[in-house]
């Protein structure tokens, strides 16, 4: 193909995006400079020597003099993953519902079309910026998320893996849900008459995805939790930095698991005496351990990239038909 | 370039279209060839399928029957984007961009420009170059997609109303300009309009739809010399029977006047008048579709159809 052709339909694209792209780059800059400040006082925080004392786990820690608990000002980059974990709703909303919808209500890709470009042409280059674009955005507000995270990840006083803002405002799911937005957005721009219809349309889509996905790591559906048994009436494993899925109880001897409010004693004697007097030969808790962040993220991945994948070729292929 | 030998500017064969699979056919068997070098007329009623006939030799519809060539060309196809223009009806234009921008975006998205042709378009309207597109009137809006579609030097130019939203005077302005363009360049030129008299002058092809079909696809001048208006005793009307067609006809109490399609000397007592293009044209819209051959049929019913 001509390739001057393709350079004028980039210059198109890049004229009719420029506006989305520099709030987008206005965003990252104020991100950044948020980060920055709150993360050198993070550290001045932890440099001060008053955090030295306290332990991984989960139980805070409190100031060893007065006994106030002790805690990282961590409320700021709970708001940057919340506003990651928005970010496919915000670019679906506002770049992929008009991309395609804009042009699709005022008529105005009648007069693009019969110049030179062809519609592949066409909507290859408005797509492959906007998917540009998407990429390098919701990858650098990740990224400054876990430049963030990175001294506080995993303490009492700071932020634990499988919280939500962490678990779903950071890695690679974020630049996956963010190209989901855009190819939903993007598809819906093309299906609805209007604009406005798209962009309420891809608010319900993309919200109902993102919710559907914290659900499921709610339920564990994607990424099972482990089984953690401690035989007889030893003392359990701490729970340290895994995430408890809220079972735990007590297994008898063919494996058969009851509440733990059939024991309700604290180790010792008399849970001893119960859990012998019924059976029991373990107790058990379900948790996901630190490391499974990484199967949240791939599985979330996989999915969101996948839609993405499977919602650009259905609007490719309505392409010729729609417009 | 007009020789035989120059490709059809427009030729369809059993083409058809719908907008629906379970609509009605918005297009049907529709068989043409307009020769290039022309300046044709697309005339119809409302809804009889000229848009449709246009946005399909553009290629921005696709047909689902027969076929259609631009040149030679499949629309849409890249030869076909090169050499052929089309200007909707709606000549939709991106409103915050300015006149120099729209332009440039012309510049940019062709492979061949004519910057000069198309900023003297503009400049012809007094359109100032930095103003933007959404601050003009439609009238100068239509100058500037018209700019837009001459930059690209197109060989074949198809334009849906174009006319539409102009005052008189810009419109013979811009009717000379292109007719000045299709004859420097010999540029083919398909135009839809309702406004037949402006046709009349500059027009030497009539491409005629009714009800989504093709009616007519000829030579003005040949149109002009074959029909005649014929008025006289309503009682003679059986000796056009036969040999001529009437297109179209109408009694007012025992007088009958009635535009004809002439195959050969005339029988009877008949004032014979030689019709505008505009009255052949109309006569044929104003027709009644099914039987154009004259039949011995009650007055009323033509007078009804009328």
């Amino acid at each position: 193909m001509n390739s001057s052709l393709w350079h004028g339909s980039l210059w198109l694209a890049w004229r009719q995006q420029r506006v989305l792209a520099g709030v987008g780059a206005a965003v990252l800059a104020a991100a950044a400079a948020i980060a920055a400040y709150y993360r050198s006082g993070m550290l001045d925080a932890l440099r001060s020597g008053l955090f030295d004392h306290c332990d991984p786990g989960p139980v805070s820690c409190t100031r060893s003099d007065t006994g106030v608990p002790l805690l990282l000002d961590i409320q700021p980059l709970q708001y940057l993953g919340a506003l990651n974990i928005a970010l496919p709703v915000i670019i679906g909303v506002f770049w992929g519902a008009p991309l395609l919808g804009r042009d699709r209500e005022l008529g105005t890709h009648r007069m693009v079309l019969t110049q030179g470009v062809s519609r592949g042409q066409w909507f290859a280059s408005r797509f492959a910026l906007a998917a540009a674009t998407a990429v390098t955005l919701s990858g650098l507000l990740a990224g400054v998320f876990a430049w963030w995270w990175r001294p506080a990840a995993d303490r009492s006083y700071g932020l634990f893996w499988y919280e939500t803002t962490a678990l779903s405002g950071s890695g690679p799911r974020v630049v996956a849900a963010a190209l989901f937005g855009l190819a939903a957005g993007t598809l819906l721009g093309l299906l609805a008459r209007r604009v406005l219809a798209a962009m309420g349309l891809t608010l319900l889509v993309t919200g109902a995805m993102t919710l559907v996905l914290e659900w499921t790591h709610k339920t564990r559906l994607l990424v099972p939790p482990h089984i953690y048994t401690s035989a007889g009436s030893v003392p359990k494993l701490p729970m340290g930095e895994k995430w408890s899925a809220g079972h735990y109880g007590l297994i008898t001897a063919s494996g058969r698991r009851d509440d733990v409010m059939n024991c309700p004693f604290p180790s010792g004697a008399q849970l001893k005496d119960c859990m012998d007097r019924n059976g029991y030969v373990a107790r058990f808790y379900e948790a996901n351990p630190a490391g499974d962040y990484w199967a949240f993220q791939w599985t979330d991945t996989a999915v969101l990239g996948g839609l993405a994948l499977l919602l650009t070729a259905v609007t490719v292929l309505l392409l010729r038909r729609r417009i | 370039m007009t020789g035989p030998d120059a490709p059809a500017a427009l030729r369809a064969t059993g083409l058809g279209f719908r907008y629906r699979a379970r609509s009605g056919w918005a297009l049907r068997d529709c068989e043409f060839t307009v020769p290039s070098g022309r300046i044709t007329a697309l005339v119809g009623r409302n809804g009889a399928g000229k848009s449709t006939l246009l946005h399909l030799a553009g290629g921005l519809l696709h047909a689902d029957a027969g076929e259609i060539r631009v040149l030679d060309a499949v629309p849409g196809a890249p030869e076909a984007r090169a050499r052929v223009a089309l200007l909707t009806q709606d000549k939709p234009l991106y409103l915050r961009f300015t006149v120099a921008d729209t332009l440039r975006m012309g510049e940019k998205l062709n492979s061949s420009w004519d910057r000069a042709a198309a900023e003297q378009t503009v400049r012809e309207g007094s359109i100032p170059l930095t103003a933007r597109v959404g601050e003009l009137s439609p009238g100068q809006r239509t100058r500037v997609a018209l700019a837009l579609a001459l930059g690209k030097r197109p060989e074949l130019l198809l334009l849906d109303e174009p006319m539409a939203d102009l005052d008189p005077v810009a419109r013979g302005e811009i009717m000379a300009a292109l007719m000045a363009q299709a004859a420097d360049r010999g540029m083919s030129i398909v135009l839809s309009s309702h406004v037949l008299p402006e046709l009349e002058q500059t027009c030497d092809w009539v491409l005629l739809l009714r009800n989504g079909r093709i009616e007519l696809s000829e030579d003005a001048d040949a149109l002009r010399e074959s029909h005649v208006i014929l008025t006289g005793q309503a009682d003679q009307a059986d000796t056009l029977a036969g040999c001529h067609t009437v297109v179209h006809r109408r009694t007012a109490g025992r007088q009958l006047t009635a535009l004809v399609r002439q195959h050969g000397p005339l029988h009877g007592d008949w004032h014979v008048e030689r019709p505008r293009l505009e009255d052949i044209l109309v006569g044929h819209l104003q027709a009644d579709g099914a039987d154009d051959m004259v039949r011995p049929a009650p007055a009323e019913r033509t007078e009804a159809a009328a």
